[in-house]
Order: C-alpha cells, then structure tokens, then sequence
C-alpha cells in the first residue's frame, strides 16, 4: 500500500510540474498549446540519453532536458507569434502529430516505438537517489522550485505583460510591449519546465516510449489546467490530482468492473469539463462565473 | 518641422477596393488639440492605426519630430511617446485596474524591469497618481471586466496618464459618457494640456469638441476635407450637411 502511494505521489507530483508549465502557456500568456506532451517527451528523451550514453546524474539530466526541450519550443514559439485562438490550436496540433512521428522513427534518439528501455538509476552529485521514497521528495523539491519560479514571475511585470498580452495583444504593443520576445520567452520558459518533468517522468519510470508523449497525454495535461483553474498557482495542482486520483478511486469502486474503468472514466472527465465550463469557467481553483 | 511633435504625410490606405484613408497630412503641435472629426467610417480610426504602426500605410509617412517611424513596430513607436486609447477600449479584462496601469509602465521584455526598487517605487507612485486623477482609487483592486462602463473609460485614460507619453491620441474617449464623467473628462484633458502634452482626439460628440479642440481637421471617405479653427469648421454648413449624414 506504501509503495502504490508512494508512486501515486511520484506520478502526481511529475504532472505537476508538467501542468504548472503548461498553465504558464495557457494562463498566463493565453497561448493554447495542446502539443505539451513533445516537450514532456523531448526531455524524457533528452534525459534518458544523457543517462545511457554519460552520467546518470538528475542534475545534468535536468538541465539537459530543459535545455532540448527549450531550445525546440523554438518550433510552438513561431505559430504562437502569428496567429492566436483556434488557428494557433490548429497549429500546435499539427507539430504533436509530426512529433509523434518523429518520436516514432528517429531510433538514434528515441529508439523507435520500442523506446528506450534500461535507463540507469538516476543519481544527484554522485548520491543514489533512485529509491521511491528519496526520488518522491526530489520531484517534490523540483515542483516546489518550479512553483516559486512561476509565482515570482508572474507577480512581477513578466506575468503582467503576459496577462496583458493575454487580454490584449493590440493594447499591450500600444503600451511598448514587444509581445514577439515575451511570447517566445514564455514558450521556452514552460516548455524548458516541462522537459524537466520529462527527465523526471524517463528516471523515474526507467523506460520511456512514445505512448506517453501522444495528443492523448497533452489533452490530459490540457484538462488538468483547465479544471484546475487556470493563472492560478495551484489550479494546475487541483487539476493534477483530481485527475490522477480519479481513475485510482475509481478502480476501488467494487460495482464497476475493471474492463470498463476506461470508458466510465472518459465518460466523468466529458461531463466534469462541460459542467465546469458552465458553472465554473476559470476552473476550481478560479472564481466561479457570477463571482467579482 | 522637428519642432512639431507628431506630423502625418500623405498618408494612403486601402483596404481591397476601399480607399479608407487618401492623402492625409496633419500636423500636431504642442499645446495644441486637434480633434478629428467626420461621418462614421470616414477614416479617423484607421489614422490612428497607421500612425501607432498597427497597420502598415500603403504611401507617406509618419515623423515623430521630424524623424519617420517607417518600418517601426507599434511598441516602438509607443516606446517613442506615443500612447493612444481605442474606441472599444481594449482594456486588459481579468487584470486588477492596478495592474492594468502598471502594465502600461513596464516596456523591458524581460523576466523583470531595469532599475531596481528606486524605479519600482517611482512606477506605483506614477500609477497610484493616475488612478487618483482618474477617480480610480477605490476600484484599485477590481478586476477591468468587472468596472462600469464610465469607470472602464477612465481606466483607458489612467493607462494612458501613467505612461507619461507626450503625445496622446484618444479615439472617442468620450462616447457614452454621463454629463458628470464628460465634465471629468474635460478638466482631465485640459489638466494634461496644461502639463505639455499634445492630444489628438476623434470625437463625435461636437460640444465636447468645442470644449476641447483648438483645430479641428474634418475627414470624409478617408480624404481630408478640411482644417482650421473650430468655428470655422463647424460654421462651414457643407461640411455639417456631410457630418450629419444629410443627401449629397
Ligand atoms: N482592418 C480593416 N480591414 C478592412 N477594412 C477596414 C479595416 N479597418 C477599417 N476598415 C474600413 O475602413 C473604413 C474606415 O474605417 P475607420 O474605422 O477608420 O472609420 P472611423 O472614421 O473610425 O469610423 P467610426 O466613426 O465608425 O469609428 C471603414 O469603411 C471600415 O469598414
Ligand atoms: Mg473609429
């Protein structure tokens, strides 16, 4: 029982920073991207590499993931710079889909849809910090960084240009903001984070393939930001949980049987985002709809 | 010509097959107000774009004293002293009115502002003053989407207050107003006049041009028809007929 909650925690605190990442996309500079999973992967990926062919070591993995991945949401930064609304989801759909693709033939890097398996245990400074427990409390730590990192920006004027970028481009350049550097540096921000918990997520499971970073995975981290309440600091948390615990509560109910978990599952989120749009649409975390 | 702040020549633009702006030169000078008047549709909005550089003009040119804005970015040229209001306000909605403000006085695209805490506090005190002049105190911490109508139009000009900018062109800051907002607004602009600022203003509303305009520059199809003192403009009964939509 320790160890199925331990790895709960694991899993939950990873998706955490994931959706925190996101929500800075998302929330703060209003750019829906559903292509967050080829960061996540990127990372993954990047990470697990640097492991197999150099050093286990989290730290390097890290800055290693959130440098790929950085680097290549140079490719979300360029639509996001142009068009907005349905056109840039639109567009960040296209560049998940290559992703995938790519994720699946490049087996230099990613090693095919067999993935890369055997990655060694991750260590910090030469410490072994692959047990469950020590590796909790290290992506704890990571997720707590992270979420300093993002409210201390987003309470400084970074946050408010991005929010007024946000709310409105025109008026945000009429007042001097370069909305082309604050965007791109936004992108990379998150994206950067969420390659992060993508070396996390690779360490952690020891294997990665290209199952996880799918348009599937990126709706959920999607959905956990939205549900949570988006441009809030723990919305993106609400979200997490709710949504991981959801299937694991769900699989203690005796009256549904396990071959139907899936779908009575997809069947809750469905309503559970439609509902929430109505009669909550900046989320759980957020105001409710007649609030001021 | 460096001694004119802002000078507009022979602006064009069309949009497909209409001419929406044809030829226009204007010039504003310091201390003076110059209102921009004419029929809806007539252009007056679009001169605003074209001089902020939120489109780019098919001919002319734009000088900030004397040098062309040509091929400089909206935050560039506001970066330049150049602030301006839009007609549908364009407000930043779920921020608090505070932060709309600050918003409006943190231009560096960076991860924080130049300058440190001595600039931090010259901003919020630069805010704070706007949202005084602009009644806007009490509402400090309200979020824009939630204001009266009057209250979002002061925010418009409290943005623009904070900013210092020299030069202000404000596209019908006035519209929709009750008697006491428009008194307000008057002894703001006039306030702001005082204090050197050179203010453009498009108004339909022709008793708060007269209150505030010291030149009116009539536009008609997006060609300027006329220009000169107020009770010229608006003593000239051709250009009236035109105003008010009368059959030509
Ligand atoms: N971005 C655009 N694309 C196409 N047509 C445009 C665009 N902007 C303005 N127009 C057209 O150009 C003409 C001038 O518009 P503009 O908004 O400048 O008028 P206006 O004088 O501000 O009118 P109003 O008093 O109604 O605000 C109108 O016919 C308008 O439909
Ligand atoms: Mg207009």
């Amino acid at each position: 029982m320790i160890a199925y909650l331990t790895n709960l925690a694991t899993l939950a605190t990873i998706f955490g920073i994931l959706a925190a990442s996101l929500n800075l996309l998302i929330g703060y500079a209003g750019i829906f991207s559903i292509a967050h999973a080829v960061f996540f992967g990127l990372g993954a990926y990047a990470g697990a590499q640097l492991a197999m062919l150099l050093v286990p070591d989290l730290l390097l993995a890290c800055l290693a993931g959130g440098l790929v991945a950085g680097a290549l949401s140079l490719c979300l930064a360029l639509p996001a710079l142009r068009v907005r609304g349905e056109y840039f989801v639109a567009a960040s759909l296209g560049l998940q889909m290559m992703a995938v693709t790519v994720f699946s033939e490049a087996h230099a890097f990613t090693g095919g849809h067999g993935g890369l398996v055997g990655i060694p245990l991750a260590s910090l400074l030469g410490f072994d910090i692959s047990a469950p427990p020590t590796f909790l409390v290290v992506c704890l730590v990571v997720l707590a960084l992270v979420l300093v990192v993002i409210r201390v920006l987003m309470r400084g004027s970074f946050g408010r240009s991005l929010m007024a970028i946000r709310d409105s481009e025109s008026a945000a350049e009429a007042f001097g903001k370069n909305v082309a550097r604050l965007k791109t540096l936004a992108v990379v921000l998150g994206c950067a984070m969420a390659g992060v918990a993508g070396v996390l997520f690779a360490f952690y499971m020891a294997f990665v393939n290209v199952e996880s970073f799918t348009l599937e995975q990126s709706i959920l981290v999607m959905a956990m930001v939205i549900i949570g309440g988006t441009a809030t600091l723990i919305g993106p948390l609400v979200g997490v949980l709710l949504l991981l615990l959801l299937p694991a509560g769900l699989s203690f109910l005796p009256f549904i049987p396990p071959t139907e978990i899936g779908s009575v599952q997809q069947l809750i989120y469905g309503l559970a985002m439609a509902l929430l749009m109505i009669f909550r649409p900046a989320g759980l975390a957020g105001r409710s709809a007649g609030q001021r | 010509m460096a001694d004119i702040p802002l000078s507009v020549r022979g602006l064009d633009k069309h949009f497909g097959g209409l001419a929406a702006v044809q030829n226009v030169d204007l010039d504003l000078r310091p201390g003076v107000t110059t209102a921009l008047v004419g029929p809806n549709g007539a252009g007056k909005t679009t001169v605003f774009n074209l001089i902020t550089g939120n489109i780019p003009a098919d001919a002319g040119d734009v000088l900030l004293d004397g040098a062309s804005v040509r091929g400089l970015q909206p935050y560039q040229i506001a970066r330049r002293g150049v602030a301006r209001s839009f007609q549908d306000l364009r407000l930043f909605g779920r921020m608090s009115v505070r932060d709309n403000v600050l918003a409006a006085l943190e231009p560096a695209p960076w991860l924080w502002q130049p300058g440190g805490g001595g600039a931090r506090r010259a901003r919020a005190k630069a805010v704070e003053t706007a949202l005084e002049r602009t009644g806007l105190t009490a509402q400090a911490d309200a979020r824009a989407m939630d204001l009266a109508y009057a209250e979002r139009k002061f925010l418009s000009l409290a943005r623009i207050l904070a900013t210092g900018a020299r030069i202000w062109l404000l596209d019908e800051p006035a519209s929709g107003l009750d008697p006491n907002s428009r008194a307000r607004f008057v002894a703001l602009v006039r306030q702001a006049v005082s204090e050197g600022v050179t203010i453009c203003l498009i108004e339909h509303n022709l008793d708060i041009v007269t209150e505030l305009a010291d030149r009116i520059a009539f536009l008609d199809r997006g060609a300027k028809l006329a220009e000169g003192e107020p009770q010229e403009i608006l003593g000239d009964p051709q250009l009236i007929s035109i105003y008010f939509g009368e059959p030509r």
